[in-house]
């Protein structure tokens, strides 16, 4: 199903596309140029996190606030940028299940279906932030010839050192017996104000909560569970495609000792570590989101090699 | 390529005369009146600031690293440091810390060509130890800094290990013999295949008019006395480039390093199809491109930056 939308200011198109994963419709939102060609462009695809649905984090609307749709920056440039709401999310069929990362990975299965039926690619350029980077490197593992290149941000390996892991382990019974869990205006709040209160502006929790709240004011417990009680849940040796890690200054999701543990475990070494100042955990929606966008560009448009080896590999 | 214009330059070191070159655009200023930015290039062990960073190759127009960047909008410095190319021979073995002092002396002469008082460095191998001991020693002349094909304790680093094997030879003399020979060695010690089979001729040809020897400092100290930098110490944003066969390191020291730089602007990247000499290497390009990312990255707006 196709809702074609188009924004003319921008000169950007948006589609709503559906997929199926058994009985559960999952929602897909793609945005491009209107002056790009239909077939060929590069496709990136952005994997939200556990708490607020696609379009809520990559094409935010801020009151008064230019400048923090993701999708529009990146399809600007050219990119054929696509996202999904997971099970329980969004626009997407609310289940009795608890949305955990290997459910994830099944919804970007199918989730890639349709972005091949409609753009003709069968493999494409993956973000993921927060467990949307848990869900996208889980997917590389199951599927990498569907993964081009990975840029993980605010990720967490094996959670050992993290404080913001520690403290939500307080509420695992909570986790493990409840399917969903309550948010609301406060709890966004607290996500930008967790680790540093100066790192976003003032305006951008609200638009968040005004953006989510209207599905309903809960959000699926599975990838906080997972994130508690079930690390890792993704093996870096079975990532075969060009990995860019980005990590924010003070963001408390992982401790370092664990990122660098990871990061040296990935065998392409076509890869990157980036650590940004000014960064708390929310990469793309803080105020110094222009210098992420910066580093993402670049490491999507890193120039093709021109030995032997990149022939075969 | 825009078109590009060089200048000549020379600096005093007690009795040594220091060799400078500059490239940039014909415009001398960015179209905001500010003066470029200024990118000062740090040579190596065994060769000199142009040999490294502007070779010339006949139908090959694409191996000067200042030409790049002098293209990019930067301007573009680099220097012999003593006993190198056109700089003084002097009896010393022209060390790391020796180095510091002429990258000390080579700054001067910056600024007062620039107006700036800081800027952008990039060092290649032990050119990469001068740039970040510079910094470290003068951390309010360091904007930038990336250190390609860098070392920091050596331990287990493979080249360094085969490196030893001659220390006396680095300890007793001030020079080393370089000849055709030992410029192929610098692109096959790796891995062969990586860089254009004329590259290690041109190189030669270009350095060896400058004399058949360069000083063993740098060898002694990577052999010897490392680690010769605290990162404890460098202050400014850094980008760690690492070529995939280099192996005048290991990734795990390299690691540790950049772990421990204090800055959290910071930047680690390996670069696969690349070995110890990444602005000669085929895939240079690629090179080119994650340093232009780190040295263009857009200001902080938070107020703190």
């Amino acid at each position: 199903m196709t809702s074609p939308m188009v924004d003319n200011e921008a000169e950007i198109v948006a589609e709503e596309h559906w997929a199926k994963k058994g009985d559960i419709d999952l929602f897909l939102f793609r945005k491009r140029r209107r002056d790009t060609q239909p077939d060929g462009k590069p496709v990136l695809f952005f994997v939200h996190g556990s708490s607020f649905s696609g379009r809520t984090a990559y094409d935010l609307t801020v009151p008064g606030r230019p400048g923090y749709s993701m999708m529009d920056r990146f399809a600007g440039r050219g990119y054929d940028v696509w996202t999904m709401d997971h099970e329980g999310y969004g626009r997407s069929t609310w289940s009795d299940g608890n949305s955990d990362i290997a459910s994830g990975v099944e919804d970007l299965k199918a989730a890639s279906v349709v972005v091949e039926r409609e753009t003709g690619a069968g493999s494409c350029a993956f973000y993921g932030q927060s467990s949307g980077a848990l869900r996208a490197a889980a997917f590389a593992n199951a599927c990498p010839e569907k993964v081009d290149r990975l840029a993980l941000a605010a990720f967490v390996w094996k959670g050992t050192g993290s404080a913001t892991l520690a403290k939500r382990r307080e509420r695992l019974a909570e986790w493990q017996n409840n399917t969903r869990r309550p948010v609301d205006a406060g709890f966004f709040h607290g996500m930008f104000t967790r680790d540093r209160p100066d790192y976003h502006d003032p305006e951008v929790p609200d638009a968040v909560a005004a953006a989510e709240l209207p599905f309903g004011g809960s959000v699926p417990t599975g990838t906080y569970l997972d994130m508690c009680a079930n690390l890792p849940v993704v093996d870096p040796l079975r990532i075969s495609c060009p990995v860019m890690m980005i990590r924010g200054e003070f963001d408390g999701i992982a401790g370092e000792d664990d990122l660098f543990a990871f990061f040296s475990a990935l065998p392409n070494k076509d890869k990157q570590f980036v650590f940004l100042r000014g960064q708390a955990h929310a990469t793309q929606l803080g105020v110094n989101r222009h210098r992420f966008f910066h580093l993402l560009v670049d490491f999507l448009a890193m120039p093709e090699r021109r030995d032997v080896e990149a022939e075969v590999g | 390529m825009s078109e590009i214009c060089s200048h000549e330059y020379w600096v005093r070191k007690g009795d040594v005369d220091l060799y400078l070159f500059r490239k940039r655009r014909q415009a001398p200023r960015a179209r905001s009146g500010e003066p470029l930015p200024v990118l000062f290039l740090v040579h190596g062990s065994s060769f000199c600031g142009r040999s490294g960073f502007d070779m010339q190759v006949a139908g090959h127009d694409d191996y000067s690293l200042m030409d790049a960047f002098a293209d990019r909008g930067f301007d573009v410095w680099t220097m012999d440091h003593e006993g190198y190319g056109r700089s003084t021979r002097t009896d010393g073995n022209s060390d790391i810390a020796n180095g510091v002092d002429d990258l000390e002396a080579g700054a001067a002469v910056v600024e007062r060509e620039t107006g700036l008082s800081r800027f952008a460095f990039y060092g290649q191998s032990s050119g990469a130890l001068r740039a970040a001991a510079f910094a470290a020693a003068f951390p309010e002349r360091a904007t930038h800094l990336v250190l390609d094909a860098f070392v920091w304790t050596g331990e287990g680093a493979p080249t360094l290990i085969k490196r030893r094997e001659k220390l006396d030879e680095w300890r007793s003399q001030s020079y080393r013999k370089v000849d055709v020979a030992f410029f192929h060695s610098i692109f096959n010690r790796d891995k062969p295949g990586l860089s254009e089979p004329f590259v290690p001729d041109a190189l030669a040809e270009a350095e060896l008019q400058h004399g058949d020897a360069v000083p063993t400092g740098t060898y002694l100290d990577m052999c010897a006395h490392l680690p010769v930098v605290d990162p404890g110490d460098v202050r400014c944003p850094v980008l760690i480039i690492r070529g995939e066969y280099d192996g005048i390191a290991t990734e795990a020291d390299l690691l540790n390093f950049f772990q421990a730089l204090p800055n959290k602007d910071k930047q680690f990247a390996i670069l696969p199809g690349q070995a110890h000499v990444a602005p000669l290497g085929v895939n240079r390009h690629r090179f080119w491109h994650v340093m232009e990312s780190f040295l263009t990255m857009p200001a902080r707006v938070d107020g703190a930056g």
